[in-house]
């Protein structure tokens, strides 16, 4: 018989997925900017993400097992214009330019300690080429660590935390005023950025059916995850108010090596070296594979072009892999290495999710009014209010994407480009491929069962004739 | 009547977790038959494009108890949620009246023949 998870694994999978290198890029942004004042800030963007993690929970109970996760939601929910913008484009645009930044922190974290010479850039792209031919042979050695290193992590930053919260570090404190928010206004500025720490709850749905008392303990795992991740932040951030400065800290593209070198010297520099080199290649790397399975599993729901589902002789979907790895070779190419462009890059990509969010929280709404009877096995309570709270919450995140209105403005424009860009290509792919209205939605029962293998098989086959 | 009886045809591979399910509840009898049976999709595969002309019948598992009335709301959640997959072939339930329940080794009848 199938072992299953109980509640700590369903947790320790929720951490392990949500926290990222990069993330930290953005913790030492928001530190730096604010000092302890970005705790108001992450606590904001985590209660904004527990509320939509309830929702979440929530369309999972409604459609269990799906591979497809929230394109699926949104297929069944408001049709398939929204989802192949928000969800297909939106969604892999965001992964794409996330699993940029991920590899830009490499070369970049191996750049600060260790003189070698070479542009971080460069050294990000030897490593994409690395990964995609890996992934390309079916090298699976980095997916088999990625646990081992996510939670090698998620344990140093808590002790880094610790350490320096409690002023056990062997560097030298620094006189500093602690906060720096002088007002809500600032707070409020930094939301978008505070909400790239608590992204990715929603990797925790396709593993429900293997968690023990799913009921409970995926909805507790997605809160007790973002609530866990909230606490280490938390305690990174009070460490760095003592052992690293602001300035220094905000102009960093690798903060956190700033603050392991601050914090124990040399030896903190090493050991976050080798903690996040690790954690960045397994993530690139789990990025990649699982971005050419999500490109075959929406081919096979009629969402992308059929070509997503070639796969070569190692079993790889080559294109999926092929487009992700070129996409990032591309970006890393035009020389991501600052803080600055990493946070604007961020900032561009969360807009993508955040949409992606809401539409999940209309979801939910949607299949509360059409479907008020079907049993659900967790519902989220006080009616929808607390769907209606997380759109808003985005919604305001979304606004709040950056403190500076030109910054703001541009990160817009960019999205709206994209954006556009996407509707034509989801109002071409709907009238002549798909065949269907824009704004219907699928039935359900139609979506459930897109997930069979053998439905891609049995329609093509009726097409044919 | 003080009691109903529920019936539930459903797919082959969910009298296990219902059995169990409903032993937490305190529902103190179950019967279990295997069937044969189609609803409105005719037996249809939920990956198929068309709905078949004809019927096809496929193996169900059909499950029933009795019990009294002040149960069924819960007993009927809970066979509803451990049923639902959201998929084609989830199942039904039926409920209906139950004029009088007689034990035969006792003679009881009534609840009294269910406790």
């Amino acid at each position: 018989m199938e072992k299953k998870l109980g509640l700590p694994s369903a947790i320790a999978t929720g951490v392990g997925l949500i926290v990222a290198t990069s993330c930290l890029m953005s913790l030492g942004q928001g530190a730096g900017a604010l000092g302890t004042g970005f705790i108001i800030t992450m606590v904001l963007a985590c209660a904004i993400n527990i509320l939509t993690a309830l929702s979440m929970a929530e369309l999972n109970a409604l459609m269990p097992n799906l591979t497809g996760g929230l394109a699926q939601y949104t297929l069944a929910g408001i049709g398939p214009f929204v989802t192949i913008l928000t969800m297909v484009g939106g969604y892999l645009v965001c992964q794409a330019i996330a699993g940029s930044v991920e590899c830009a922190m490499f070369g970049n974290a191996i750049n600060s300690v260790f003189d070698t010479g070479i542009p971080s850039s460069t050294l990000s792209i030897i490593l994409l080429v690395v990964l995609i031919i890996a992934n390309l042979m079916g090298v699976d050695i980095f997916a088999k660590i990625q646990n081992v290193v996510a939670y090698g992590l998620i344990l140093s930053l808590i002790a880094m935390g610790i350490i320096g919260m409690f002023g056990l570090g062997t560097g030298e404190q620094v006189s500093q005023p602690a906060n720096l928010a002088g007002s809500f206004t600032d707070t409020f500025g930094l939301l978008g950025l505070a909400f790239f720490l608590f992204l990715g709850c929603e990797f925790v749905i396709p593993i429900s059916k293997s968690v023990k008392n799913e009921r409970r303990n995926v909805p507790l795992g997605m809160v007790l995850s973002l609530v866990i991740i909230l606490i280490m932040q938390i305690f990174v951030v009070l460490g760095m108010s003592r052992y690293t400065d602001w300035t220094a800290l905000s102009e960093s593209a690798s903060p956190h090596i700033l603050y392991g070198t601050s914090l124990l010297g040399k030896f903190g520099s090493y050991w976050m070296i080798l903690v996040s080199v690790f954690a960045v290649i397994s993530t690139v790397n789990s990025a990649m594979s699982s971005f050419s399975f999500m490109c075959a599993g929406l081919s096979k729901i009629g969402l992308l072009p059929a070509f997503f589902l070639k796969r070569n002789k190692r079993g790889a979907y080559y294109v999926g892999v092929l487009s992700i790895g070129l996409l990032e070779i591309v970006v890393n190419a035009t020389g991501l290495s600052t803080s600055d462009s990493l946070t604007f890059m961020i900032s561009v990509a969360i807009v993508f999710w955040m949409v992606s969010y809401i539409v999940s929280n209309i979801n939910v709404l949607v299949f509360r009014h059409r479907l008020p009877k079907a049993p659900r096995t967790f519902k989220v309570p006080f009616g929808p209010v607390i769907p209606v709270i997380a759109i808003i919450g985005n919604m305001f995140m979304i606004w709040n994407i950056d403190s500076d209105p030109g910054t703001r403005n541009l990160i817009f424009m960019i999205d709206g480009f994209i954006f556009m860009i996407l509707a034509v290509y989801s109002a071409v792919w709907c009238k002549m491929r798909l065949k269907k209205p824009m704004f219907k939605p699928i039935p359900m029962h139609e979506v459930m069962a897109m997930e069979n293998e053998v439905y891609l098989i049995a329609h093509q086959q009726d097409r044919e004739k | 009547m003080e009691m109903s009886k529920i019936e539930v045809i459903t797919s082959m591979n969910k009298v296990a977790s219902l059995k169990t399910a409903l032993g937490k509840l305190g529902v103190t009898g179950i019967t279990v038959m295997q069937a044969y049976g189609c609803g409105i999709q005719k037996g249809t595969f939920e990956y198929e494009p068309k709905l078949r002309e004809e019927m096809e019948l496929l193996p169900k598992q059909y499950i029933m108890v009795v019990l009294e009335n002040s149960m069924i709301d819960k007993v009927v959640d809970v066979i509803k949620k451990e049923l639902y997959t959201g998929h084609i072939g989830d199942g039904k339930i039926f409920i209906t009246p139950m004029s009088n329940v007689i034990r035969v080794r006792t003679g009881e009848e009534g609840l009294d023949a269910l406790k």
